[in-house]
């Protein structure tokens, strides 16, 4: 396959939205390569590849070689797309070969060094289309941005062999990140010796959002009820090599390595991950310092150092428990972790309650800032994969309303890469109502015409400009909505919210009418 | 700018000894007009100054109170005007548009208005003049753009429409110069069906063919049966790609002629499938090359990406500044 093929899938990828087309577009593309292609594109579009040689940084150094630093920066910020922005921008020839994507990428297989691979690079961009260099950066800096998620790739390997969806999401990361034999698999081959079954990941269990009005259907006695933690899902697998996974099945095991539990034989439990210090689960912004890091220093780890929350369990002792019901799973659960006997997991408490107005008062109250609402739980449903109708439900606490007032707007990214669509908004230190301090920042729950709106009013309320941030009159009101709040020592304002989003535009409403930092200090708990 | 008599004003730039503003956002007494692009040519002022077809165009569109006095002056003529010398040039841009020249005790200074230096069926090829101060719009000023060949261009449509004859291709084009330079370009590659053409874009394309430009055949889409779109060519005002109107199209190819088509994340905005980079505007090269070959004393620079062009001249060592002038629409092309 050449080069330009895959450019052409990319282009075809980001014009067309809907999931539909996309998968059939990656279905055809994938029927049209030979099988060594096609585990090196699924390595690439599942996000598993990388040189681990090349950043992006090293990316904006080449190139500031060839254009100066400040029009490559005009040139970045009205793109929105640093591949693109490289491609155009790179010093065109007439003479254009095209390469192929397999010789190309074993040459890039064989460098093990920095310089000579971008060396390799820098001869190869002089010889190729503008729409390679595109691709070629994408692969490299490891982000196609084509809005392929892993559910959409899970969705064509359905129809590239015989396993189904959940078959598919347990086992592809165990062939990550090369996928060696992993279209042998999917065409019913038998897993490789060298993968482990029992330590693979075992797709989860999800809830529904409650129905309020809905409520009174249920049978009370039919649900157990526990408090929905604030943290990150996760899957505990206690075998020889002890695994964790995220939700969505990724190795996050070097994550967490106080979680890594050895024993010969396997069990999987389910549950939250949260940082917990001196017996207090501390905010989503604590737990935000432990994610996504490769390897954890033991500074960190006394710093913000990591709990689990257990509530289900799945296997135990090498006996699958998925059959059974939640009543019983939840003694087997107690009875594992006894013997475990591991001071950083605990079992998620059952709340006792006589009616719905219990519950409802419970939810309202809204607990404390590590809990975001409710669970019911229907004591008799079994472990299964995906979102069995009526077994789980969650009932999050309502958000939080607040007005504030538009400080500064930033043009977004992607396909809102020429509207202002990203809003800093703040308070008024105090009552003289003359200086406002950010407190977030939100970009999502207006629609596509108060987004022209909100753009339209940027461009004409503009005080400053700093390269793609414009300063703004302190006059525009939105009341934001947002899920939790939290003292912060990183925000100026020292608070920090979370999940933050429009909820209205108050055109009309004055800004001396918005609150001070100190009413918003009071909300915490 | 250094120059004191040629200064910016919330109207505009404008000239003090001459007493005139050129494309003047607000309505004033007296203005000179580049071309006849709504952003550049607006109704309301008292007197105006532009080359025929600049006028005639004008009066197409806004009717009789386009102006309250016209006066044209034919392209390459000179006009005095209290001690200013006028001179109207060719800018390459659409039919009837020019740069302006201005001399005053000695010294020249051009106003590009909008430009283009390549080849258009259209319009005249833009005329390099010496000048003391060069004013250039820069509304592709930044290195990404770089536009492509618009032979190969329009190609890609002709390709298309043979290539899914059970589809309509509905491609959006500005009702001024694009729409009618694109019908030439694809008259000159041989293709000869009618084109169906929004009733927005019918006055203008008429006006073309009174002057001479050969067309083809070109049909009001309200003649054409909802049943008979298949296999047509059907352009329309860019804005009509994706509101209500577009919707009777059920299998469709939407198109997009722009300058702005060259940048993938566009594209997407627009929700395209088939982009075609043509542009009456000058690109990144178009622009440097012309400054090269006019070599002013001074550059300045308006409309479009200003701080991406200053940075690049003044690397350059080349002495220049941003008018920033306002009300010049970004996305015109």
């Amino acid at each position: 396959m050449k080069m330009i093929k895959l450019s052409k899938l990319l282009d075809d990828l980001l014009l067309n939205p809907s999931k539909k087309k996309k998968i059939k577009i990656l279905v055809d593309y994938f029927n049209s390569i030979e099988t060594t292609e096609k585990e090196l594109a699924l390595s690439i579009f599942s996000k598993n590849f990388s040189t681990k040689l090349i950043k992006a940084n090293d990316i904006k150094i080449m190139i500031k070689r060839k254009i100066s630093e400040e029009l490559f920066s005009y040139s970045y910020d009205y793109v929105g797309d640093l591949a693109e922005t490289f491609s155009l921008l790179w010093p065109k020839r007439k003479e254009k070969k095209s390469i192929s994507f397999l010789n190309f990428m074993n040459s890039v297989a064989k460098y093990d060094n920095k310089k000579s691979l971008i060396n390799f690079l820098e001869k190869t961009f002089d010889n190729i289309s503008s729409n390679e260099i595109y691709v070629i950066i994408k692969i490299l800096t490891g982000g196609l941005r084509v809005g392929v998620s892993d559910g959409i790739l899970k969705e064509c390997l359905t129809k590239q062999g015989v396993r189904n969806k959940f078959e598919i999401e347990e086992y592809w990361h165990a062939f990550s990140p090369s996928f060696n034999n992993f279209f042998n698999w999917l065409n019913g081959a038998e897993l490789p010796d060298n993968i482990n079954k029992k330590e693979l990941f075992h797709s989860f269990m999800l809830s529904d959002t409650l129905d309020e009005s809905q409520i009174i259907k249920l049978n009370i006695k039919d649900y157990l009820c526990e408090f929905k933690w604030d943290g990150i899902r996760a899957q505990i697998v206690v075998s020889n090599s002890g695994r964790i996974y995220s939700r969505n099945g990724e190795d996050i095991t070097n994550s967490f390595p106080e979680l890594n539990i050895k024993s010969n034989k396997v069990s999987v439990i389910d549950g939250e991950l949260v940082v917990k210090k001196n017996g207090k689960i501390l905010s989503f912004n604590d737990l935000q310092k432990r994610i996504g890091r490769k390897k954890v220093s033991s500074k960190i780890i006394d710093q913000y150092p990591i709990h689990f929350v257990a509530y289900d369990i799945l296997f135990m002792n090498d006996s699958d428990c998925r059959n059974l019901n939640l009543s019983t799973r939840k003694k087997k659960l107690e009875s594992l972790l006894k013997i475990l006997n591991v001071s950083n997991i605990s079992l998620s408490p059952i709340i006792n309650f006589n009616s719905w107005n219990d519950l409802k008062n419970l939810r309202s109250k809204s607990l404390n800032n590590h809990i975001e609402g409710i669970m019911l739980k229907k004591k008799n449903s079994l472990y299964l994969r995906g979102r069995p109708k009526g077994s789980w439900y969650k009932w999050k606490r309502n958000p939080f309303f607040i007005d504030f007032i538009i400080m500064y707007a930033q043009r977004g990214h992607g396909k809102r890469s020429s509207f202002y669509s990203d809003f800093t908004f703040g308070c008024w230190t105090d009552n003289s109502f003359k200086n406002l301090v950010p407190v977030g920042k939100a970009y999502s729950g207006f629609t596509n015409e108060e987004l022209k709106n909100l753009d339209r009013w940027v461009r004409s309320n503009t005080l400053e400009r700093f390269g793609p941030v414009r300063s703004v009159k302190s006059s525009l009101v939105v009341e934001i909505a947002f899920d939790n709040i939290n003292f912060s020592t990183r925000h100026k304002s020292g608070v920090a919210l979370r999940f933050p989003r429009f909820s209205r535009i108050r055109w009309d409403k004055p800004p001396n009418e918005v609150c001070v930092l100190n009413d918003i200090k009071k909300l915490i708990n | 700018m250094n120059n004191n008599w040629l200064i910016k004003k919330k109207e505009g730039l404008y000239c003090i000894p001459g007493d005139f503003y050129i494309d003047p956002i607000y309505p004033v007494n007296s203005a000179l007009i580049t071309h006849s692009h709504t952003d550049h040519a607006r109704p309301g002022n008292r007197k105006i100054l532009g080359t025929p077809d600049t006028i005639n165009i004008m009066k197409l569109r806004y009717g009789e109170n386009y102006c309250q006095y016209s006066q044209k002056i034919e392209l390459g003529n000179v006009l005095r005007i209290k001690g200013v010398n006028i001179k109207f040039i060719p800018a390459g841009h659409i039919l009837g548009s020019s740069q302006i020249y201005l001399e005053y005790k000695g010294e020249i200074i051009i106003v590009s208005g909008d430009y283009k230096r390549r080849k258009d069926l259209t319009c005249d090829l833009f005329e390099v003049n010496k000048c003391h101060t060069f004013i250039t719009e820069a509304t592709f000023g930044l290195p990404i753009f770089s536009h492509p060949d618009d032979i190969n261009e329009t190609s890609k449509l002709i390709k298309s429409i043979n290539n899914n004859s059970n589809y309509c291709h509905l491609i959006g084009v500005y009702a001024l110069g694009k729409c009618q330079r694109l019908i030439t370009l694809l008259r000159k590659l041989g293709f000869n069906d009618v084109i169906y053409l929004h009733r927005a874009l019918m006055k203008i394309s008429d006006y073309y063919i009174d002057r001479k430009i050969n067309l083809g055949e070109l049909r009001n889409i309200s003649e054409l049966k909802t049943t008979d779109y298949l296999n047509k060519l059907v352009l329309c005002p860019p804005s009509s790609l994706s509101d209500r109107w577009s919707q009777r199209f059920r299998k469709v190819i939407k198109g997009f002629v722009s300058g702005w088509m060259g940048i993938k994340q566009r594209i997407k905005q627009k929700n395209i499938q088939l982009p075609i980079v043509i542009s009456d505007h000058a690109d990144w090269n178009e622009i440097l090359t012309t400054i090269e070959e006019i070599s002013p004393e001074k550059v300045l620079v308006t409309h479009g990406r200003e701080e991406g062009l200053l940075s690049y001249l003044k690397e350059k060592k080349i002495t220049c500044s941003g008018l920033n002038l306002i009300g010049f629409e970004d996305e015109d092309d």
